[in-house]
């Protein structure tokens, strides 16, 4: 159609008013990764969202590693695999099958050398039908920032890669660590703090593990929420 | 029974070309043998308008064309090339089978018979079925002539008479006589003393031979001319075609120089491979393993098996895998010749679980799996298994295999697992607060050894990597012990479970067997 001139199309505009407004792509919600606990699922929005890098941070005996167990049980028994690239080699499969990870549907890869294991993330992350991926960094030493210096290997750029290939390929990949590092890159970062433990009976026995998940970052959320969670140790030990 | 004959006349050149596809469009002679002296059995059309002539010798088709290239006639090629054909004739029809190796003019012909009987509902027409006989055989580099007659005999006769003018024919039934009678007799490959006796006699076509009395003909030629007579109405051994079954496929190179390095080497790989492949499409078969054998110099062999979970016509894939192969387990010698052999399978098509999501792809899975292995070391990835072991930190690694895990699930599992998908961990359990997980431990690999000082019989403080400090609580301990039968493993430790001052919730054991004390995993 040919307007005549602008001053019907002004005339035209000006009785349209509000009516006419730019088109906005409709922004799909992510599908996201259920971890089971339903305080952090509630914190996170439903859990980790595919196709994004989140990371989960902690000092040792802030439940880290329950968390992420609970995420590969509650993954894994829906029949999808998961990749754990365990730099830190700390995976314990006695413990995750006490968790309720299908352990068959984990791909446990246990790395030596951070470059090697970044090469592996990045290998997992491209193949598709691995809708989860933990890179497990935390080293229970409080080595891994020293380890990760003396490398070399902090830089941004390995992190942008990595969440760039999630998003390519809508795979969570979940970093564990004991302090931030992906920085900026992260969709959401949830930092564990323990609060206590408890032992309780005769003979005393280790019966809880009590922590808080502070929401530290979240790109759509609100930040600084707290959840709390209670982990049993009944059948962990 | 109507055949068709799929022939092409000039066998070590079409195999030699398609052997090395670089030489197309040169001036290339193939040689009986490596001297000088060998005898020119095949030559390019290129060499050919140079002036080099059939059944010279090398040192003459080198002085009449300084530029020719002169490869040595490969049989394993040439066996290649055949095979190549039957699974050219094997992709038109069911029944398909190779025709005897002739001698004399023509040893360089190969010729495949195809049951060529009702593919009218598949091809149109007869000459549409030779059309695309001939069109799939120029594709895998193999051009010929292609016949279709009532007999394989007349389909082959007539395929060796109409070379040079036309790629297919189609003889009617009823016209085999009028096209065979003026077929001059060398076609019908006389033994040299037949074949002069009846050039003595001015016996010079077929017709002409089919004249004479036969008792006359054995009474001074003797029974052989019988046999003669016989191709020459068209008759001979028409056993029905066999189906096939054999689908093993093999490919192979010798090299001009011996290769040590890993890039040439994948190069030749990739030729290999993509002509596999090819064969194997024609099927419709996918390569399920990969056998490699290499021939060294010295003499040796590295023979290798590259496995592939699911079978795959992927050449980007199985070449990787072959590369990972390689690097992890370089040959000890350069190498001088590359066997590459499969047996060929059906594709596995994907049987997808209703209510499970689709895992990674096999073949794709195939080379993550082989690509982390030679990262970290092939014992260092896998599907953690835990080990039927009292043992600290007791686990094996299996073989990542997600795809049979689905299907093999216990049922009592897959109900539980269905009815867990279905809803949040913490609705799962009646009155189970929903902020409840289950504590974990991380291992410590290799076990941190600690400083311990005990009190009344109970750790009291500690140092180490790990934590320090006074224990706050301390539950244990717990014994555990085995192995005892033998001096290298048996094995005692008292495992605690203790809380650090600093917060830490570690568990902490004593070695019985050394009488150290050592952290071997934080709950976490």
């Amino acid at each position: 159609m040919r307007c005549g001139g602008s001053t019907e199309l002004d005339a035209l505009l000006a009785d349209l008013g509000p009516r006419i407004r730019r088109g906005e792509r409709v922004r799909e919600p992510l599908p996201r990764c259920a971890t089971g606990l339903a305080e952090i699922d509630r914190l996170l929005g439903g859990g980790f969202p595919r196709g994004r890098l989140s990371e989960v941070t902690g000092a040792p005996s802030s439940g880290r590693t329950s968390l992420v167990l609970a995420l590969l049980a509650t993954l894994t028994s829906s029949g999808e695999c998961a990749g754990v690239v365990d730099w830190a080699d700390a995976f314990d499969p006695p413990s995750a099958r006490s968790a309720g990870v299908d352990l068959r549907r984990v791909l446990w890869v246990r790395s030596r050398q951070w470059r090697d294991a970044l090469g592996c993330v990045e290998r997992l992350l491209a193949t598709e039908g691995f809708p989860l991926v933990v890179f497990d960094l935390a080293s229970a030493a409080n080595e891994a920032g020293a380890r990760l210096d003396s490398e070399g290997e902090r830089s941004s750029t390995n992190w942008l890669r990595l969440a760039r290939q999630a998003a390519a390929t809508r795979s969570a990949l979940v970093v564990v660590s004991s302090e931030r590092l992906t920085g900026a890159h992260a969709e959401l970062a949830l930092e564990m703090r323990p609060t206590g433990a408890r032992f309780t009976g005769t003979p005393v026995l280790l019966e809880e593990l009590e922590t808080e998940a502070v929401l530290v970052r979240h790109r759509s959320a609100p930040e600084g929420r707290v959840a709390r969670v209670h982990l049993a140790a009944r059948s962990a030990a | 029974m109507r055949t068709a004959c799929l022939l092409v006349p000039d066998l070590p050149l079409r195999a030699e070309l398609r052997a090395r596809p670089e030489l197309a469009g040169r001036a290339l002679v193939i040689a009986s043998g490596p001297d000088a002296r060998a005898e020119v059995i095949a030559l390019s059309p290129e060499a050919g308008a140079a002036g080099v002539r059939a059944r010279s010798s090398v040192t003459q088709a080198r002085s009449i064309c300084p530029e020719v290239r002169v490869q040595v006639a490969s049989p394993p090629a040439e066996r290649a090339a055949r095979e190549t054909l039957l699974d050219v004739a094997l992709s038109c029809s069911p029944r398909a089978a190779p025709a005897p190796v002739s001698g004399g003019p023509f040893a360089g012909e190969a010729a495949v018979y195809a049951d060529a009987t009702g593919v009218g509902s598949l091809f149109r027409s007869e000459h549409g079925f030779a059309t695309a006989l001939s069109a799939r055989a120029a594709a895998v580099g193999l051009p010929g002539i292609v016949t279709v007659a009532s007999s394989r005999s007349i389909a082959h006769l007539v395929a060796r008479a109409i070379q040079k003018r036309e790629e297919v024919h189609v003889l009617a039934p009823g016209a085999e006589r009028a096209f065979l009678d003026p077929l001059p007799l060398d076609l019908l490959e006389p033994d040299d003393e037949v074949a002069q006796t009846l050039t003595r006699f001015g016996v010079r076509t077929v017709c002409d031979l089919l004249r004479l009395p036969r008792r006359g003909l054995v009474q001074r030629l003797g029974p052989r001319v019988l046999e003669l007579v016989t191709r020459a109405r068209g008759a001979g051994d028409e056993t029905p075609l066999p189906e096939a079954r054999d689908t093993n496929t093999e490919e192979s190179l010798d090299l001009d120089h011996p290769l040590d390095q890993l890039e040439p080497l994948l190069f030749v790989l990739r030729g290999l491979l993509s002509r596999i492949l090819e064969r194997l499409t024609l099927r419709g078969l996918a390569c399920p393993f990969l056998d490699l054998d290499l021939r060294l110099s010295g003499g040796g062999r590295d023979v290798r098996r590259i496995d592939v979970s699911a079978a795959s016509r992927d050449a980007k894939v199985l070449l990787r895998l072959a590369s990972l192969s390689l690097e992890s387990r370089p040959p000890d010698a350069p190498i001088e010749s590359v066997i590459l052999s499969t047996r060929g399978r059906p594709r596995r098509t994907d049987q997808l679980d209703l209510f499970r999501p689709r895992g990674p792809d096999p073949a794709v899975l195939d080379q993550t799996l082989a690509e982390l292995a030679s990262l970290c070391g092939e014992d260092r990835v896998g599907a953690p298994e835990v080990a039927d072991d009292h043992r600290p930190d007791a686990f094996t690694m299996d073989l990542f295999r997600p795809g049979s895990v689905a299907s093999g699930s216990p049922s009592s599992r897959k109900l539980t697992s269905l009815a867990s998908a279905a809803l949040p961990r913490a609705q799962r359990a009646e009155g189970e607060r929903s902020s409840e997980g289950l504590l974990a431990v991380r291992a410590l690999r290799p076990p941190v050894a600690a400083e311990v000082r005990v009190r009344r019989g109970r750790p009291d403080w500690l140092r180490s990597a790990v934590a320090s400090g006074p224990v706050l609580e301390a539950a244990g301990p717990w014994r555990t012990t085995g192995r005892w039968w033998s001096e290298d493993e048996r094995f005692a430790v008292d495992h605690y479970d203790v809380q650090v001052a600093d917060g830490t919730v570690l568990r902490l054991c004593f070695d019985w067997i050394d009488r150290t004390w050592r952290i071997d995993a934080v709950y976490d």
